[in-house]
């Protein structure tokens, strides 16, 4: 019930704007096929939900696959430059690059080198969300706190147990704050990657938006959002569990 | 600033102010200025009495709603758009088709040695198109698309096609494989109008709303367009040089193959009868049916509103 209570701020703005758009589109004052009304964005929902369900299962796939990838390939990386400054200084300039690249520029390059389809829709997911997760699990692991550090030292932990032990659960919190930013990334990423690629909500999009049915195309970005917030909220979840018993963040 | 100085800054300001605003008119293409544009970059606008800003576009810029929305007075679509956004209550109507027939194809490698889009679409390998558009519905209908892959239309690029000999894409006759050719391959192409669709194209479109309240300036308009049509089906070298400035990503050679080889597309006979940009009652009734068979329209629009001869 509470639960339920906290909601109710969520769904305010919602209602209110759902009202809006409906009886401004009603009442003419803005056109339907400029912006759809919400009603009638529902009902392209039901009437090509088989279409819409199929894609957004595909979308969510590959969202997913790109995520995980980068996750691991992002967490690693982050390992790897946090082992010296050296390191850091040779290689951080080029992971920043994954964060600058311009990603609808690349992606017709993605289908020659990884084919139509669901190949290319993974790498741009993956491009696209891996920095955020290098960048946070990097500052995490150079933050662990002095103290508990030489305390490491003093027993003589080795490198490999005092960043498994001590570095790496420290910086969950940081790592998982880069894990959000990266889950919102991932999904569009992968519908950009669908624009070129074929296949997903991405393909719904496109085809919706040249046949005009903008009713469609918010029906498709509609169930995106609602991919991203799932994906959010998993994370949302791991949080909690690994965090709840000792960090702050998770406790309030 | 003295008092003289200031009355002269005045007045520039207040004759800027007469100069821009009322006579100010967009006209907002679909694509970057290329020769299927020259006739508009050629048109004499001011001698007409208009003061008209182009306003170049790129992939799936949404011409038609600017235009049905006011936030270009005119825009350039194709014939079978105009049909469902009137269909969808967007009131914007045709004035002018430079394209008579559908530049529209699918180019192929001449090395597979295909005679139809029927025989390409059973014999396998990739095709990219843009499912949304109603002639690949066309397309799915007649011969079915479970022997090939489809996957989406990489716009004008054309390296996915050079690299894979059982690729197959649809472009515009006079523009890709002009392209392909200079890079080495050896092109065939089928044109759309194959399968007996076919659509005006690059439609000079205007609304509703600015015909009834300024029937003067849009007929001023088509008058000038047609004359820009005009001289640039009769010497496109000083347009194309002035587009190149503006889209230097294409060669300027290739500016002349394409001006010429759209001629055909533009000069029909039906054109040279009845006039640059002309258009028929059949041509839209006919669209408009097989809009409604493919069931793209719910509600077919009477062909005498979608267009209007000035």
């Amino acid at each position: 019930m509470r639960r339920l209570r906290s909601a109710i701020p969520a769904l305010i703005p919602l209602v209110v704007v759902t009202a809006a758009a409906e009886l401004a589109v009603r009442y003419g004052l803005v056109k339907s096929y400029l912006v759809p009304a919400p009603s009638s964005v529902l009902r392209a929902m039901i009437e090509s939900r088989v279409e819409l369900l199929g894609a957004l299962l595909t979308t969510s796939t590959s969202a997913l696959v790109g995520f995980l990838l980068s996750t691991v390939a992002g967490i690693a990386i982050a390992v790897f430059l946090s082992s010296s400054r050296a390191i850091q200084r040779a290689f951080y300039p080029y992971a920043v690059f994954f964060q600058t690249v311009p990603i609808i520029a690349i992606a017709p390059l993605l289908v020659i080198w990884f084919g139509y389809g669901m190949r290319t829709v993974v790498a741009s997911a993956f491009v696209v969300s891996i920095f955020p997760v290098i960048a946070n699990t990097l500052s995490g692991i150079l933050s662990t706190e002095p103290a508990l550090r030489d305390l490491f030292r003093l027993y003589g932990a080795s490198t490999p147990v005092t960043l498994w032990k001590l570095r790496f659960p420290a910086a969950l919190p940081q790592i998982l704050t880069g894990l959000r930013v990266a889950s919102g990334l991932a999904v569009i990423g992968a519908i950009v990657g669908e624009f070129i690629g074929g296949q997903g909500l991405g393909s719904v999009v496109d085809v919706a938006r040249t046949q005009q049915r903008v009713d469609k195309v918010f029906a498709a970005v509609l169930l995106a959002s609602v991919l991203g917030l799932a994906l959010f909220g998993l994370i949302n979840l791991v949080s909690y569990v690994t965090l709840r018993r000792w960090h702050q963040s998770e406790q309030a | 600033m003295n008092r003289r100085h200031f009355v002269l800054a005045g007045s520039a300001a207040l004759l800027a102010a007469c100069g821009k605003s009322p006579g100010k008119i967009r006209l907002a293409l679909n694509w970057k200025p290329d020769p299927q544009f020259g006739g508009f970059y050629a048109a004499p606008y001011q001698s007409h009495g208009l003061d008209v800003e182009i306003l170049p576009g790129g992939a799936g810029t949404p011409t038609i709603q600017m235009v049905g929305a006011g936030s270009a007075e005119f825009g350039v679509v194709s014939a079978d758009e105009l049909v469902i956004a009137r269909s969808q209550g967007n009131d914007v109507v045709a004035l002018f088709a430079v394209f008579q027939n559908n530049p529209q194809g699918i180019m192929v490698h001449a090395s597979r040695k295909l005679n139809s889009l029927g025989d390409l679409l059973k014999s396998g390998g990739t095709v990219a198109l843009q499912r949304g558009l109603p002639y690949a519905r066309l397309l799915e209908k007649q011969f079915g698309f479970e022997k090939v892959k489809i996957v989406p239309s990489p716009g004008g690029d054309i390296s996915a096609f050079l690299a894979d000999k059982n690729f197959a894409q649809q472009c515009f006759i006079m523009s890709e494989p002009l392209t392909a050719k200079h890079q080495g391959a050896d092109v065939q192409v089928f044109p759309v109008s194959e399968t007996g669709y076919n659509p005006y194209t690059t439609v000079l479109t205007t609304s509703g709303d600015f015909l009834r309240k300024n029937p003067d300036r849009a007929k001023a308009m088509v008058a000038a367009v047609r004359e820009g049509w005009r001289a640039y089906l009769d010497d496109p070298k000083p347009t194309d040089q002035r587009m190149n400035q503006l889209n230097p990503s294409m060669a300027p050679e290739v500016f002349a193959e394409v001006a010429e080889a759209q001629k055909p597309f533009i000069e029909t006979d039906e054109a040279r009868r009845n006039g640059l940009g002309s258009m028929t009652k059949e041509r839209w009734e006919a669209l408009i049916a097989q809009l409604k068979g493919l069931g793209d329209i719910q509600k077919a629009p009477a062909a005498e509103e979608c267009y209007r001869a000035l």
